[in-house]
């Protein structure tokens, strides 16, 4: 910060706004509550108090208006998927999307056979951060979540983009 | 108490167990008579006590009881009674094999008879069965005699319409919504006869043998199944 630096009392901190705005968003992704399958059960569990999501500054929204963070945690069919997609499209900028357990990110158990089920979340909306497992521990989902924050806070919104 | 005193006792709890119960009422001495009425309790329970004994070995022992009628004979028979010409099979044990035209009327009777009343729908289910027909299944079961019989009721897939008894069993509703959402039958009189599971626009009834997956749904590609991976 070399000329700010020591300019100053103690209790300033001088950062870039386009950090400050990256942190401020990867510290409070609120995610929106869309339990689809057994998927949803291991989400409450990550809520809970066991493992505390709100210690990461995660919230659960039941509004698409009020949320960041789309956790798809459950087997999309054919019928939720245009709803999936009109939720994602609901929700404000800027936004993210979680695929959790294998049916999300690629169909799980009903990836050949299944007639209704999408393969695949990743069809209808942009997936940031794929979370393995039939249906991930919260351990997993947790990992996830960090590295969608790791993801937000490398992110600079307010520098211009080469072209 | 002297001996004459019993003796008199025993008469007496003989003569009330005879019923005969004058006697012992006329009895002037008051300890007396309490204990001679006693005496008749004790010995009216003792009477008690062993007589249904008595009838139970009577009963346990092996007796030639007629074997139970199978509910499809005796219930198939009775609709064949009530509805003449409505079975499409002959009677066997383990299920009614129905005509669809006059199914409601028959559904009716079955629920409001006394002898049957059979008031729930336990189950109701589709099948292919190949050969260009569908079928129906309803389980019913009856709370107040606690029988059970299995309806059958085959359609073609040309003309593929059932009464619906939506109306009588009113968990029909979605029985009925997923067995036409599923096979294509329908169920005519429904109140609701909508897609249960699938969206609407679905196209073709997945459980029939011949379902051809749809290629795309709203622009989504659906995958057909891929062949030579087990």
């Amino acid at each position: 910060m070399g000329m700010l630096e020591n300019k100053f009392q103690d209790n300033v901190v001088v950062a870039k706004l386009d950090k400050l705005i990256g942190w401020a968003r990867s510290t409070s992704p609120w995610y929106f509550q869309f339990g689809l399958a057994c998927c949803a059960i291991e989400m409450m569990a990550t809520a809970a108090s066991r493992h505390d999501l709100e210690r990461l500054g995660m919230m659960p929204r039941s509004s698409p208006r009020q949320a960041d963070v789309m956790i798809v945690a459950g087997t999309v069919t054919m019928k939720m998927a245009l709803r999936v997609k009109k939720l994602y499209e609901q929700m404000a900028n800027p936004k993210y999307v979680i695929a959790m357990g294998s049916c999300a990110t690629s169909g799980g158990p009903y990836w050949q056979h299944g007639y209704h089920v999408l393969k695949g979340v990743d069809i209808v909306v942009p997936v940031d951060v794929y979370v393995p497992g039939c249906p991930p521990r919260p351990e997993a989902l947790i990992e996830g979540l960090l590295k969608l924050q790791e993801k937000i806070l490398d992110e600079r919104p307010l520098t211009r983009k080469m072209a | 108490m002297s001996a004459d005193q019993e003796r008199l006792i025993a008469e007496l709890v003989e003569k009330g167990l005879a019923g005969e119960m004058d006697e012992i009422n006329a009895i002037e001495d008051r300890v007396l008579r309490g204990k001679v009425k006693a005496a008749l309790a004790k010995a009216k329970r003792a009477a008690k006590a062993a007589a249904p004994k008595e009838e139970k070995l009577v009963e346990e022992s092996p007796t030639d009881a007629p074997p139970s009628e199978n509910p499809h004979q005796k219930f198939g028979k009775m609709i064949e009674d009530k509805f003449p010409g409505s079975l499409a099979a002959g009677l066997n044990d383990t299920h009614i094999q129905l005509k669809p035209n006059n199914w409601f009327e028959i559904a009716k009777w079955l629920k409001s008879e006394p002898t049957l009343h059979f008031d729930s729908l336990q189950c109701h289910t589709g099948m292919d069965v190949g050969e260009n027909m569908l079928e129906a299944r309803y389980n019913l079961h009856s709370m107040t005699h606690d029988h059970y019989i299995e309806i059958r009721i085959a359609v073609s897939r040309d003309n593929a319409k059932i009464p619906s008894t939506e109306q009588i069993w009113r968990i029909g509703d979605w029985f009925e919504r997923e067995t036409y959402d599923m096979l294509g039958i329908h169920f005519e009189g429904h109140r609701d006869h909508r897609r249960m599971l699938l969206p609407e626009d679905w196209e073709g009834y997945p459980l029939r043998k011949d379902y051809e997956v749809q290629e795309t749904y709203h622009g989504i590609v659906v995958p057909k199944v891929k062949e030579g991976w087990e």
